[in-house]
C-alpha cells in the first residue's frame, strides 16, 4: 500500500514538474508582439508605417513628453517675433521666448524626434525581409512603404538640423541594448546631405495617389516629398533645384489656392485636407491634438500684441475689409488668442471635444512662396513678385501691407517675402526658420533680420544682452539637453552654451 | 547536552537555524550616510586644479571654510590664467605680495549670498549685491563673432550654472575688480568731461559726488547716478566754456545757490539711487536731485530716450543715452553719457482729460477700440498691469474689466451711448475680493493745482459709493454711482451746479450720465501719477466709468464739454 502511494505521488510530481515548466517560464510578453512574430506580412508593415504617423500625433502610452506637433510649433515660433507668453506659460517656455536658453531647459529634449526616427529606421531595416515571407507583397508596395518611412525620417532630421544644427545621425534601427548609443554629432551640412539623399530615394519609391483624399493629404505622397525638397534646397542654397521641386507640385491639378470667402477658414483650417493641403498631421475627434489646451483652455502662448496691426494691417476706414488670414483666422483680437487651431469659422470657437484641427506641415502656398524665394535668389525678382501678388489677391490682403517693388530690388523682395510668409503661415511653426534661413544666407549677410526679431521679443532690461547673444551664429541653435550629454559621452555641446 | 539531544528533532532544527542566523548577522553592513554626493564650493575648487589660485585667495582670506558651509551662494570663479593676468596687471609675482585687504575685497566681490543663474541676468545689475557691497553688472558681448555673457563688462563667462551643494558657480576669464574711484574722480579724469567737471565744481555738486558711500538709518545706500554730457555735446548746443553756461543758465548769478538755474541744470542730471541702463529702461520717470523735477524715460526699439514726451498732442523729441559707453561703475554710483543737451522744461499746468478707456490694455484691442461699431471685450487680471491694475485673483473669472462701446449714432439714453466717445470702462464686479481697488496710471500731468472731475454712467440700483485716491491720498468727496445727471436746465443753472460739485459734462445732456467734483489736488511733479477708485459697496451689477478731468484751478471748469456719443470737444 505504502509503495503504491509513493509511486503515485512520484508520478504526480514528475507530471506536474515536467508539464508546467514550459508555460511558466515563457518570457514572451502577454500584451504585445515580439519582433520574431511580427514582420511576416504586408499588413504588418502597413501597421508599422501607420504607427510612425501615430507617434507624431500623440506620444505613445507610457511616455510623458510633449507631442511632436507641439515641439514643431515651439521650435518654429518661440524664438520668433509673433508670440507672447500666456497666463499658463512655463518657465522653460518663457526662457526660450526671452532668448534666455540654457542646456538644462527641458524643451531642448529631442527624445520625441529620435523615437519616431527609430520607428522609421525599424521599417527601413526590417520591411525588405518580409518580401521573402509574404508573396503578396509586391516590390512597388514595399517601396511605397519605404518611401513613407524615408521621407518622415528626412523631415525629422531636417527639423532637428534647423533647430540644433549638429545632431547625431542614426540611420539604422535600435534593436537591442547592445547597440552603440554613443554616437557623435554630424554637422548640419552632413545632415542636410543625408536628407537630400533620402528624399531623392523616397521620391523614386513614392506614391502619387493613395486613392482617397485623407490619405493623399495625411500620408507621404511624392508631392509632400517635393515640398520637403524645395525646403531643404532653400536651406542649402540650391535655388534652381528648389524651383524644380516646387514646379512638380505646382504642375499637379490636385492643388490650388482657395479664394477668400466666408467659409475659407473652415475649409482650410478647421476641416483641413483642403485643395491647399499637401501634408497634415491628421488629428481626429477620437485623437485630439494638444492645441486646444495650450491656446484656449490654459493658454501658454498668445499672439504678440501688435501682430494684428503690424503683420496683417487694419483698415481703419472699413473694419469689415480685412485680410482673410488675420483677424479670427490667426488671432482673436483683444484676447490675442491664437485662433488657427481652436476656431471653427470666422465667429465661433470649436468645442473642446471637436478640436481636431490638423497640424499643417506643408500647404500649397508654402510651395508657391518657397518658389518665389528661390526665384528671387536667382535674380528673377519679378516672377517672385507675381507669385506674391497672386497669393495676396486670393487672401484679400490689405493695400496697407502691399509693397510696390521692382523686380531688381532683391533685398526688399526678401523682406516682402518674409512679411508675406508671416501672414500666410502665422503660428504654423515656420516663422523662426524663415527668419533664420534668410538671415544666414550668404554668410549671415542679413543678420539684421534676426536682430530685429530679437528686439521685439526681448524684455527691456535684457534687450542689449539678447542682441549681443544673437550676433553669435551659434546662439541661433538650441543647446543639446544636459540629459543627452550625460547619457551620450560622444556628444559635444554647442560652444555658445558654455 | 544530553538534554538538547533529547529535544524533538523539529526543535533541534530550529535551534541550529537560529544559531546560524545569529552568526551570520554579526558582519557589519556598510551604510551610505549621505544621500547626496554633490560637492560644496570649496571642495569643488579643491577638486579642480584649474581654479587653484582662486582657492588660494579664499584660503588666505579665510573664506575657504565659509564657502564650504551650507547655504545658497553664487560664486564667480576666475580661472588661474585670470588670476595670473591680475597679478601681472598689479605688478606682483605671487598672491602673497598683495595686501590682505585687497584680497579680501576681491574675494567678497566674487561672492553673492543668493543663488543667481544666468537666466536671471539682465543688462544691468544683479539684484543681489556682492558680499563686498558693490553690485555686479551683467550683460553679453560679442567678440570676434563669439558671444558670451559678461560680468562687470570685462569678464566673460566661460562655464556657467554649475550646480553645487551649497550654490551655483560661474567660471570667468578675468578677475573682477572693486571700483575704488568715486563718481567725481571718474568724471574728472575723463578729458571729454572737462566742461561738465567745471560745471560740477562751480555748483558744488563735485564734492557731493566725491563723498564715499554711506548708509542712512533705514540702511539705504547713498548711491547716485549721473547723466554726464561730453564737451562735444555741449559744443553742439553752443557751449564751450563755463562762462557761456553761466550766461545762459545762471539767473541768480550764484551757481552755488540750489535755486540757481545752473545749479538746477546740474542737479537735474543727478539721480538718487543706483540706476543702470536696464533700470532706466524699465522706469517711466526718473526722480532727480532737482527738487520735484523728473526725467521721463522710454525705450524706443533699443534706444533709451529721455524726456521724449507727447504734450498736448505734440511730440517733443528727447535725447538718447549713449549705451556703448554708459554703465560705468564708480564706488558711489554709476555714470552714463547722454547724446544731447537737455534741460528742465518749464511748463504751465494744462488740463488733462483722461478717458478711462484710453489705457494700453484697451488700446491694443485694435480692431474694436474706438471703432464705429458696438463692441464689448473682457480684459482679465492676467492681462492687466500696464496702465491699470486691480486687486483680485488671476484665477477668478469675475475679477475682470471690459471695454464697452455703443455703436455710433445710438440714442444717448441707451446704454453707454451718452458717454464721451460712446464707450466706458466696465468693472464687472466692483467689490471686495473681485475688484475693490482699481488703480490707473494717468497721462503725464504737469505740476500745479488741479480740480478733479469724474464722470460715470449712472445705474439706479445694486451700486453705491466710490472713494477716489490720487497718489494714495484720499480726495474729500465720494461718488455715488446711483446718482444721475441733473436735467432741470431752467431751474438749476450750470454755475449753481458747479458750486455744488456737479456739472453737465457731456453734450447733448441726459440724466443717464453724471459728473462729480471729487477734490482739488496739488500735483508736485510733472509725471504720470496714480488714480485709484475704491468701491465702498458690494456691487451686484457692473460699474461704468467714462472719464476723469484734471483741470487747472484757474481754468473754466465747465467748458470745453465732451460730445456725448462722439469724440469731439465742445467749446461754449
Amino acid at each position: 500500500m505504502q509503495t503504491k502511494i509513493k509511486t503515485i505521488l512520484a508520478i504526480f510530481i514528475l507530471f506536474v514538474s515536467a508539464s508546467s515548466c514550459d508555460n511558466y517560464l515563457d518570457l514572451r510578453p502577454q500584451d504585445g508582439i515580439v519582433r520574431e512574430d511580427f514582420w511576416k506580412t504586408k499588413e504588418d508593415i502597413q501597421a508599422a508605417v501607420i504607427g510612425i504617423y501615430s507617434s507624431m500625433l500623440n506620444s505613445p502610452p507610457g511616455v510623458s513628453d510633449l507631442t511632436m506637433s507641439q515641439y514643431l510649433f515651439m521650435y518654429g515660433e518661440l524664438r520668433a517675433d509673433m508670440i507672447a507668453p500666456g497666463g499658463n506659460v512655463t518657465e522653460d517656455e518663457r526662457d526660450i521666448m526671452n532668448s534666455n536658453i540654457i542646456a538644462s531647459n527641458e524643451l531642448t529634449s529631442w527624445a520625441a524626434f529620435y523615437r519616431t526616427i527609430n520607428y522609421c529606421n525599424t521599417v527601413i531595416d526590417l520591411a525588405p525581409a518580409v518580401k521573402d515571407l509574404d508573396p503578396t507583397l509586391t516590390q512597388t508596395k514595399l517601396n511605397n512603404f519605404l518611401s513613407e518611412a524615408l521621407a518622415i525620417r528626412a523631415y525629422l532630421y531636417f527639423t532637428l538640423a534647423r533647430t540644433f544644427r549638429d545632431v547625431p545621425l542614426k540611420l539604422d534601427a535600435t534593436k537591442s541594448d547592445a547597440d552603440n548609443f554613443q554616437i557623435p554629432v554630424s554637422t548640419q551640412a552632413e545632415v542636410f546631405a543625408q536628407v537630400i539623399k533620402d528624399l531623392e530615394l523616397a521620391e523614386q519609391y513614392g506614391v502619387e495617389d493613395y486613392g482617397d483624399n485623407a490619405s493623399n493629404r495625411g500620408r507621404i505622397t511624392t508631392y509632400a516629398i517635393n515640398a520637403m525638397q524645395a525646403d531643404v534646397y532653400l536651406w542649402t542654397d540650391k535655388f534652381q533645384e528648389a524651383v524644380n521641386a516646387a514646379n512638380k507640385v505646382i504642375a499637379s491639378p490636385r492643388f490650388r489656392l482657395i479664394p477668400a470667402s466666408s467659409n475659407w477658414f473652415t475649409t482650410v483650417y478647421a476641416n483641413g485636407n483642403s485643395a491647399e493641403s499637401i501634408l497634415e498631421l491628421q488629428y481626429t475627434k477620437t485623437n485630439l491634438g494638444p492645441f486646444y489646451n495650450i491656446f484656449r483652455q490654459r493658454p501658454e502662448f498668445l499672439a504678440g500684441d501688435l501682430v494684428l496691426e503690424d503683420v496683417f494691417g487694419i483698415d481703419l476706414d472699413n473694419p469689415t475689409n480685412r485680410d482673410v488670414r488675420g483677424e479670427r483666422a490667426s488671432v482673436v483680437p483683444g484676447a490675442n488668442l491664437i485662433y488657427k487651431y481652436i476656431g471653427f469659422d470666422f465667429n465661433e470657437f470649436k468645442a473642446l471635444q471637436d478640436a481636431d484641427t490638423h497640424w499643417f506641415i506643408y500647404r500649397f502656398a508654402d510651395v508657391l512662396l518657397m518658389k518665389a524665394e528661390a526665384l528671387n535668389e536667382l535674380e528673377q525678382g519679378q516672377e517672385a513678385l507675381d507669385i506674391i501678388a497672386n497669393l495676396r489677391l486670393n487672401r484679400n490682403a490689405l493695400d496697407l501691407t502691399a509693397e510696390d517693388l521692382s523686380g531688381g530690388a532683391k533685398v526688399q523682395i526678401t523682406d516682402y517675402l518674409l512679411d508675406e510668409r508671416a501672414r500666410e503661415f502665422a503660428y504654423e511653426g515656420k516663422r523662426w526658420f524663415d527668419l533664420l534661413r534668410n538671415a544666414k544666407r550668404n554668410n549671415y549677410a542679413r543678420l539684421d533680420i534676426l536682430l530685429e526679431a530679437g528686439i521685439s521679443g526681448a524684455l527691456p532690461e535684457q534687450q542689449q544682452s539678447v542682441l549681443a547673444k544673437l550676433r553669435d551664429p551659434n546662439s541661433h541653435y538650441l543647446p543639446i539637453n544636459t540629459f543627452e550629454l550625460f547619457t551620450n559621452k560622444a556628444l559635444v555641446q554647442n560652444p555658445f552654451y558654455k | 547536552m544530553k538534554r538538547i539531544l533529547r529535544l524533538p528533532s523539529l526543535l533541534r532544527l530550529t535551534l541550529v537555524f537560529f544559531i546560524a542566523i545569529a552568526f551570520q548577522n554579526c558582519s557589519q553592513e556598510k551604510i551610505k550616510e549621505k544621500t547626496d554626493e554633490t560637492l560644496n564650493i570649496t571642495e569643488y575648487l579643491r577638486a579642480n586644479s584649474d581654479y587653484s589660485m582662486f582657492l588660494e585667495i579664499l584660503d588666505m582670506t579665510n573664506y575657504a571654510s565659509f564657502m564650504n558651509t551650507y547655504g545658497t551662494y553664487t560664486v564667480f570663479i576666475p580661472t588661474n590664467e585670470a588670476v595670473k593676468q591680475y597679478l601681472t596687471d598689479v605688478g606682483a609675482t605671487s598672491l602673497s605680495e598683495i595686501p590682505l585687504e585687497d584680497l579680501q575685497n576681491i574675494a567678497r566681490l566674487h561672492i553673492l549670498d543668493q543663488k543667481v543663474t544666468t537666466t536671471s541676468f539682465t543688462d544691468g545689475k544683479i539684484a543681489t549685491p556682492s558680499l563686498h557691497g558693490q553690485y555686479l553688472i551683467t550683460g553679453a558681448s560679442n567678440k570676434n563673432g563669439v558671444s558670451s555673457v559678461t560680468v562687470n563688462k570685462s569678464a566673460s563667462i566661460v562655464a556657467s550654472n554649475i550646480e553645487l551643494g551649497n550654490g551655483v558657480v560661474h567660471i570667468i576669464d578675468k578677475v573682477l575688480l572693486v571700483a575704488n574711484k568715486t563718481l567725481a574722480q571718474t568724471i574728472a579724469e575723463n578729458p571729454n568731461l572737462s566742461l561738465f567737471t567745471e560745471a560740477l565744481k562751480a555748483t558744488g555738486w563735485f564734492d557731493e559726488l566725491n563723498k564715499p558711500l554711506t548708509k542712512d538709518e533705514n540702511n539705504v545706500s547713498s548711491y547716485l547716478s549721473v547723466l554726464a554730457q561730453t564737451n562735444e555735446v555741449f559744443a553742439e548746443a553752443g557751449y564751450t566754456t563755463l562762462d557761456q553756461l553761466k550766461a545762459r543758465y545762471s539767473h541768480l548769478n550764484n551757481p552755488m545757490d540750489k535755486k540757481d538755474s545752473l545749479n538746477l541744470f546740474i542737479s537735474y542730471r543727478i539721480l538718487p539711487g543706483l540706476q543702470y541702463l536696464a533700470d532706466i529702461a524699465v522706469s517711466p520717470a526718473l526722480v532727480t536731485k532737482a527738487p520735484l523735477e523728473v526725467i521721463s524715460a522710454k525705450l524706443s526699439k533699443d534706444t533709451i530716450l529721455l524726456n521724449d514726451d507727447i504734450f498736448n498732442g505734440i511730440l517733443e523729441k528727447g535725447v538718447a543715452i549713449d549705451r556703448a559707453v554708459s554703465d560705468v561703475t564708480a564706488s558711489n554710483g554709476v555714470l552714463h553719457f547722454v547724446e544731447g543737451n537737455f534741460a528742465i522744461k518749464k511748463r504751465l499746468p494744462a488740463p488733462v482729460y483722461f478717458e478711462f478707456t484710453d489705457i494700453a490694455e484697451f488700446r491694443r484691442l485694435t480692431s474694436i477700440w474706438r471703432k464705429p461699431g458696438a463692441a464689448f471685450q473682457d480684459v482679465p487680471l492676467s492681462e492687466a498691469g500696464i496702465d491699470v491694475t486691480w486687486d483680485g485673483k488671476t484665477t477668478d473669472g469675475a475679477s475682470r474689466i471690459s471695454y464697452n462701446k455703443a455703436a455710433n449714432g445710438t440714442a444717448i439714453t441707451n446704454g453707454v451711448a451718452g458717454c464721451w466717445g460712446a464707450d466706458v470702462l466696465e468693472i464687472y464686479r466692483f467689490r471686495d475680493a473681485t475688484c475693490q481697488n482699481i488703480a490707473f496710471k494717468t497721462p503725464v500731468i504737469i505740476k500745479g493745482k488741479y480740480k478733479v472731475w469724474i464722470s460715470y454712467r449712472q445705474k439706479a440700483s445694486k451700486l453705491g459709493n466710490v472713494k477716489v485716491f490720487f497718489d494714495g491720498v484720499e480726495l474729500p468727496r465720494q461718488i455715488n454711482l446711483h446718482e444721475g445727471g441733473n436735467t432741470d436746465t431752467a431751474g438749476t443753472p450750470e454755475t449753481v451746479l458747479e458750486s455744488q460739485g456737479y456739472k453737465r459734462y457731456a453734450q447733448p445732456w441726459s440724466n443717464r450720465v453724471n459728473c462729480r467734483l471729487v477734490g482739488t489736488i496739488d500735483v508736485t511733479t510733472t509725471a504720470r501719477h496714480t488714480l485709484t477708485l475704491q468701491s465702498q459697496f458690494n456691487a451686484g451689477d457692473s460699474a461704468w466709468f467714462d472719464l476723469v478731468e484734471f483741470r487747472p484751478v484757474e481754468m473754466n471748469q465747465l467748458y470745453p464739454k465732451f460730445q456725448a456719443g462722439g469724440s469731439g470737444l465742445i467749446y461754449q
